[in-house]
């Protein structure tokens, strides 16, 4: 049951995401990965699987994954209240930045501060990198076959990058042609 | 010239919102196609501004230029207008989507899709690390805070909020460091 504490919580969590990620879709990530890890909302795998939904749904992937994540927490409300709190910091740092424009990106403590912000959001994402591949690829049930197919995509990223939807979409087959042949599960 | 309306920004940007799929940094083509070209409310340099503006702002940058544009065109109620449009599909995509999703979870070859669609997702974080990677590594010193960031995440389980916070102020104190040292 959705709790006046988790409320609380809810919005707490996503209203630091939105002041505090950088970095577009992606940045907000870390943030993702760090509630997975302390409250019970949802598990790091589901975390994936939600990144997937956000990736081949219309909109911004960070709305997505908030809706996703408050669908998770509780329901329709706490979707609202979720994305709600994540886009509260903008609103209120995009008005007051509106009348700046040129000189707020050009100040010197913007730009010294995104110099530092932007490698350590890059770390924060290598994280949760480091983290689901322990948890998707290292840990995985089947590891060879698993391991095998992401060594072809990480060459094919590396190679001739693709679409994130061809990744989605080449991927679910593989993963239903596995099972119908019975070498996954 | 006619006053854009509040339902007007509200339209062109949900219409933004519902072609805007799958992720990375395709919004503005978006907006300059849908805000410049057919409209002609901005012009591609004020697009440019906003749009760097929304990257210097923490959270999304989708979220961040509709707000701005929003703003610019009618005020309070115009960046309200510009950020419901484009989050409104978002939103109740995944209200839809998520209930069935769950129906279907149990499923055996539903299961099987995700297992290689979790393979995927480690693929599409890796490249969006990638890009990162080239815009924020651009000295030794960025590269420095890059490894304590990680280094930090690694050993202890401290909230990504602090390393942000700490890292806005090593970034201004290392820079003030660097400029007073220049004078000199």
């Amino acid at each position: 049951m959705l709790t006046f504490w988790t409320l609380t919580h809810i919005v707490k969590e996503f209203f630091q995401i939105g002041l505090f990620s950088f970095g577009g879709g992606y940045g907000t990530l870390p943030f993702l990965y760090d509630i997975s890890q302390n409250y019970s909302w949802y598990t790091p795998q589901e975390l994936t699987q939600m990144i997937a939904v956000a990736t081949i749904t219309p909109g911004p992937v960070g709305i997505n994954v908030a809706t996703y994540a408050g669908m998770k927490a509780g329901g329709v409300l706490t979707a609202l209240i979720a994305t709600t709190s994540e886009i509260l910091p903008a609103l209120i740092l995009g008005i007051a930045v509106s009348k700046l424009l040129k000189e707020f990106s050009d100040n010197f403590y913007v730009q010294s501060a995104l110099w530092a912000l932007k490698p350590t959001s890059c770390a924060l994402l290598t994280y949760v990198a480091i983290k689901l591949f322990h948890q998707n690829i290292l840990t995985n049930q089947n590891i060879l076959i698993g391991g095998i197919l992401f060594t072809v995509l990480l060459t094919v990223s590396l190679l001739k990058p693709k679409d994130p939807l061809w990744y989605i979409s080449f991927t679910s087959v593989i993963g239903i042609i596995l099972v119908k042949t019975g070498l996954i599960f | 010239m006619k006053k854009i309306s509040i339902s007007d920004i509200f339209l062109a940007f949900l219409y933004s919102g519902l072609i805007l799929l799958g992720g990375g940094y395709i919004i503005l083509p978006i907006l300059q196609t849908e805000l410049v070209e057919k409209r002609k409310w901005i012009t591609d340099e004020e697009l440019a501004d906003y749009y760097a503006v929304s990257q210097s702002l923490p959270g999304l940058i989708a979220i961040n230029i509709s707000i701005i544009v929003g703003y610019k065109l009618r005020g309070k109620r115009g960046a309200i207008a510009g950020v419901c449009g484009i989050t409104f599909f978002a939103f109740w995509a995944i209200v839809m989507l998520a209930s069935i999703i769950a129906n279907y979870t149990s499923n055996r070859y539903v299961e099987g899709a995700f297992w290689g669609i979790e393979i995927a997702v480690v693929i599409l974080i890796i490249s969006a690390i990638r890009e990162m990677w080239g815009k924020a590594i651009k000295d030794k010193g960025s590269l420095i805070l890059f490894f304590i960031a990680l280094g930090i995440m690694l050993a202890t389980n401290i909230s990504p909020a602090y390393i942000i916070i700490s890292s806005i102020l090593t970034g201004i104190l290392w820079k003030l460091t660097e400029r007073s040292k220049g004078k000199c």
